[in-house]
């Protein structure tokens, strides 16, 4: 247990410090050193410490006044202030500014031994309290299933959703990349009848023509060159539950008229096979485009495009929430703490007023990859203002730089918003996939699908 | 042949405990230590020749030993010392920088460990131990701080000796054993220095 609690001992002194240093060490703690005030505080801007111990006269930064700055910065970092004049003086101001504690050099063996016991115990005790709190707090925060929101434009969807989930017709949902219509696909399938059926989904976007009919249709022995076994499709599989289809825009003509009869006739027939095969499921598609355009230029089916379109789901893209960026960040901020083990504790105000003037043109998935990003790369236990300066190099383009450089940047980036979809990119662009594979070529851009 | 005879030889001393008694610190005092890391260690210790006690770690100030500084010579005058662990044994009052007195201090992991008998002798109470429980207690000083140069940290089982005692009231609690889990890292410890041990 004592090797999960860490300890800073600071005191200029070199004998006293390495005295205590080995000492608590011999106790399994995880100790580290500072041999002043200053250095005390570079340490404990790198990690968090459970207990500090502090000397109160210090030649470079006085012991009280460093006191000040931990209980100000880091209120759950435990203090004993440790002194060898016996100044009672110094020792009731200490106490009156925080500390927990204080021990006069040398101190009694079982008075050492009892106070890091016991300090460690409480801190134990904070610790649990303040993970409880952590928990309480998320639960509390306005959610819907996995999707975090407080803004009247969330509570309008969440209700929305409500209403959707008790139904069984289809689903579209509309949406910008990144806003996360797939967690709404899922949290109606959860509030939904067919909760304890699969929820399958497919990316049309990812899949050529015929790879998606197989996906989707299955297949039998010998339909096709590599047909060596008959394969269940995603319309089988997801009996009793709900299909999700995302990137629906990007379904070809012909494959939205086997799609239509499906939904028109509840069964199907594999690739390459004459059995009918009856199907039952929820039918909740996505997309991004703007489908009617599509319907007008002749990429899209009408009838399809109804068919799918009984109930319509709009996600609002996070500029028009503004409000719930700083949820949304310390959410992502939790869990990434969590994954990645860094002892990041929040973000400042600056930071927060960063994030929520962003634009956000990929959407709660831009904000998420971002901090990530910032807690991944952070030096300190509070992420600044510094900490997201990358994004104010995208907004801001504040050096001058060639067009061609410009263009890469910009291929770059709509790219990792498509995560890699030349289609969609290509789309987004408004150049052909062959004009984007020639610039990614010519770039050099790397991990494009 | 000779030589062969001085390699065993030499080899053997490599996984033996060597005992120091300095100053004037009693023979049965220490005879009963090198005999308790025997038993309990399960490792050979040899008695050394006894050494003086200098003026070098003495504090007047305090009237103590330093255990640091202590160690920190024993470890420059022991290093030709074929022994793999030294475990010196004084009768004087030995204190640390921070701490007002310790009843033995050690090398986390490395060489040289000291104990001493100081403060044994009396109960809390100012009444005299007796003969027997004093150098009961001695020994285990003795095994926790030789548990310490083997890599052993401080136990939460009040029982084991390895767990802190502050006082002859905490190690009157303490048996003459370790703990099961002590003895695991133990034997751990052992198996990696090539060494069997009892643990």
């Amino acid at each position: 247990m004592a090797g999960r609690f860490k300890i800073l001992v600071t005191d200029d002194e070199l004998i006293v410090r390495e005295s205590l240093v080995a000492w608590l060490k011999k106790g399994g703690y995880q100790v580290d050193a500072a041999s002043g005030g200053r250095g005390a505080l570079e340490s404990l801007e790198r990690a968090a410490y459970d207990l500090v111990f502090l000397d109160i006269k210090m030649p470079d930064m006085n012991g009280i006044d460093v006191l000040k700055v931990v209980k100000q910065r880091y209120p759950g970092t435990m203090v004993v202030m440790i002194t060898a004049y016996g100044s009672v003086e110094d020792a009731v101001e200490a106490m009156k500014l925080g500390a927990n504690d204080y021990l006069m050099k040398p101190f009694e063996p079982e008075q050492l031994a009892l106070l890091v016991e016991k300090l460690l115990q409480h801190k134990k005790l904070i610790d649990e309290n303040v993970l409880l709190r952590e928990q309480m707090a998320t639960a509390a925060v306005e959610r819907y299933q996995d999707m975090i929101g407080a803004s009247p434009a969330m509570q309008a969807l969440f209700e929305m959703l409500e209403k959707v989930a008790a139904v069984d017709s289809p689903v579209l949902i509309k949406g910008e990349t990144g806003t996360g219509k797939e967690l709404v696909a899922k949290a109606i399938h959860a509030r939904s009848a067919r909760r304890y059926g699969p929820f399958i989904a497919i990316n049309c976007g990812a899949f050529t023509e015929s790879l998606l009919e197989s996906e989707l249709f299955g297949h039998e022995v010998g339909s096709f060159t590599g047909a060596v076994k008959a394969k269940k499709g995603r319309l089988e599989l997801v009996r009793g539950g709900t299909l999700f289809l995302d990137e629906v825009g990007e379904i070809p003509m012909k494959m939205q008229v086997d799609l239509l009869r499906v939904l028109e006739e509840r069964r199907i027939h594999r690739v390459g096979g004459t059995r009918d095969i009856p199907v039952d499921f929820r039918l909740i598609s996505a997309t991004h485009r703007d489908l009617s355009k599509a319907m007008e230029e002749g990429h899209f089916r009408r009838d399809f495009y109804f068919r799918l379109n009984v109930v319509e789901v709009e996600v609002p893209p996070l500029r028009a929430r503004r409000e719930d960026i700083p949820v949304l960040a310390d959410f992502f901020l939790r869990r990434f703490r969590k994954e990645t083990n860094k002892p990041v504790e929040g973000l400042d105000k600056k930071a927060v007023e960063l994030l929520c003037a962003y634009e956000w043109p990929g959407n709660v998935r831009e904000l998420e990859n971002a901090v990530e990003r910032a807690v991944v790369l952070a030096k300190g236990r509070i992420l600044t203002e510094d900490d997201f300066a990358f994004l104010k190099r995208t907004v801001g383009a504040v050096e001058p730089r060639s067009l061609e450089e410009m263009e890469r940047l910009h291929i770059q980036r709509i790219l990792a918003l498509c995560r890699g979809n030349i289609s969609q990119a290509a789309r987004i662009l408004k150049i052909n996939r062959t004009t984007l594979h020639h610039k990614i070529k010519k770039y050099g851009i790397p991990g494009s699908a | 042949m000779a030589e062969d005879g001085d390699a065993v030889a030499l080899a053997g001393v490599r996984t033996t405990i060597g005992v120091v008694p300095m100053g004037d610190v009693g023979e049965v005092a220490v005879r009963i230590v090198a005999a308790h890391l025997q038993t309990v260690l399960g490792l050979p210790a040899d008695v050394l020749e006894r050494r003086p006690l200098g003026e070098a770690s003495y504090v007047p100030d305090r009237r103590q030993h330093d255990a640091a500084k202590l160690i920190a010579l024993l470890n420059a005058c022991s290093a030709p010392w074929p022994h793999f662990k030294i475990l010196a044994v004084v009768s004087v009052d030995l204190g640390v920088p921070i701490l007002r007195f310790v009843f033995g201090e050690a090398q986390m992991g490395g060489r040289c460990a000291v104990v001493s008998g100081y403060r044994l002798r009396r109960n809390e109470d100012g009444t005299d131990a007796g003969l027997e429980l004093y150098y009961e207690r001695l020994a285990k000083v003795a095994l926790h701080e030789a548990g310490h140069t083997l890599s052993l940290f401080h136990c939460e089982d009040p029982r084991c000796l390895m767990h802190f005692a502050a006082s002859t009231k905490h190690l009157d609690r303490i048996r003459l054993f370790f703990c099961p889990r002590c003895a695991f890292l133990l034997k751990e410890t052992l198996k990696h220095l090539g060494l069997s041990g009892r643990p």
